[in-house]
């Protein structure tokens, strides 16, 4: 038996009673929404002030009232972007789970998974063709390294867990905030109350395989390396290029820089991380000092 | 830009190798010098440099087989790039 089956093993009547409650609230995502035709980019907000990549930087302040809100839909249209990316990633992974061997007993819950992922790109990409555009990834396939099944299915849902806690911490705080557009306040909030069993059945999985595999020290540094340069990877795409040039910043590239290594934005990067940090330290995932890192 | 290539590898390879070992032939996934998880990255450092964006639609592995095809593949910013500049840096 695998390292992933004797941890679903554990997981199994959890895993069945996430199945039950997805399939309790089961959504069809092509009517849940009323979709406006047009929205008015300088009228509203579609972005926290406070989590635009921007915010507190020397740029914010230049910025006008309708820049700054501007940059709130380009901004909103980059988040839905990168959970666009990231869920294509994630679904692909599902589905090569799906019906594996030594998983068929949680296949059922591996189902509602794969659903719900697909479900929010729907949302996501409403939103990012509607109103704006779907900004390009720069992640690149390549041919993945030769890694033992274990430790590519640990590395596959710790990246998946640690991608959705920075995103549900956006979601959280965004689902909440009147000054939002009811659109994006939906997107956010719908988002959040799924994802908060995949991140429930995420953290008791990934918590399971790390503590079932028998990876010797510097096998468990490596992928404890690789989470933290995923990890920056992934905030990294928060600071995008494209939507600084789609906003008219002169050098795009300088402001994704600048933006990047503001103390502002270290703080926010620090905050919004702090829970899966905490998670993964407390695991022995990574060490004490990633949260400099970050 | 190819000294700045060679400042991000060896950044990202933080001290796992000696610097002398990495030439502009050096392959750099294949010798683990760089992941893909870096690649991300290393796109927006040559785009900085350059000055232009980078189709990433069509990109493989082998685009970033080493620094001298780095410099081949992406050294060289296209004809016209139209981003439309209102704000300069505060």
């Amino acid at each position: 038996m695998t390292a992933l089956a004797q941890a679903l093993v554990q997981l199994g009547e959890f895993s069945q009673r996430l199945s039950r409650v997805s399939a309790r609230t089961y959504q069809n995502p092509y009517t849940a929404l009323d979709w406006p035709d047009t929205l008015n980019a300088e009228a509203g907000w579609f972005t926290s002030e406070e989590l635009l990549s921007l915010h507190g930087t020397g740029y914010w302040d230049e910025l006008a009232e309708p820049e700054r809100r501007r940059l709130s839909l380009l901004e909103a249209a980059n988040f839905y972007s990168l959970n666009i990316h990231g869920e294509k990633s994630l679904m692909s992974g599902l589905a090569a789970r799906l019906y594996r061997p030594d998983l068929l007993d949680f296949t059922s819950y591996l189902h509602h998974f794969l659903d719900e992922e697909n479900k929010h790109s729907v949302y996501f990409g409403g939103f990012c063709t509607r109103y704006a555009k779907v900004y390009r990834s720069r992640q690149v396939p390549v041919a993945g390294d030769d890694r033992p099944r274990d430790v590519e299915d640990f590395l596959f849902f710790a990246k998946a867990m640690a991608f959705e806690e920075i995103v549900d911490y956006y979601n959280q705080l965004q689902a909440r905030d009147a000054r939002l557009h009811p659109v994006a306040r939906f997107i956010n909030d719908n988002h959040h109350r799924e994802e908060t069993r995949h991140l429930v059945f995420g953290r008791a999985l990934v918590s399971a395989l790390w503590q079932a595999a028998d990876w010797d020290t510097a096998t468990r540094a490596d992928l404890g390396d690789q989470l933290t340069e995923f990890l920056l990877a992934s905030w990294r795409e928060y600071y995008n290029p494209d939507v600084y040039a789609d906003l008219g910043l002169a050098d795009p590239w300088g402001a994704a820089e600048a933006a990047w290594a503001s103390q502002a934005q270290r703080r926010h990067r620090r905050l919004a991380s702090a829970r899966c940090l905490s998670f993964l330290i407390s695991l022995g995932v990574l060490p004490k000092e990633v949260t400099d890192a970050v | 830009m190819r000294s700045e290539l060679r400042s991000f590898v060896l950044a990202k390879a933080r001290g796992a190798r000696p610097p002398q070992e990495l030439t502009d032939q050096t392959p750099l996934l294949a010798d683990g010098w760089l992941r893909s998880v870096h690649l991300p990255e290393l796109l927006l450092l040559m785009e900085r440099l350059r000055g232009t964006p980078i189709d990433v639609e069509n990109l493989k592995a082998g685009d970033f087989r080493d620094i001298d095809t780095l410099m081949d593949r992406f050294g060289h910013a296209p004809a016209q790039h139209t981003a439309p500049a209102q704000h300069t840096a505060p």
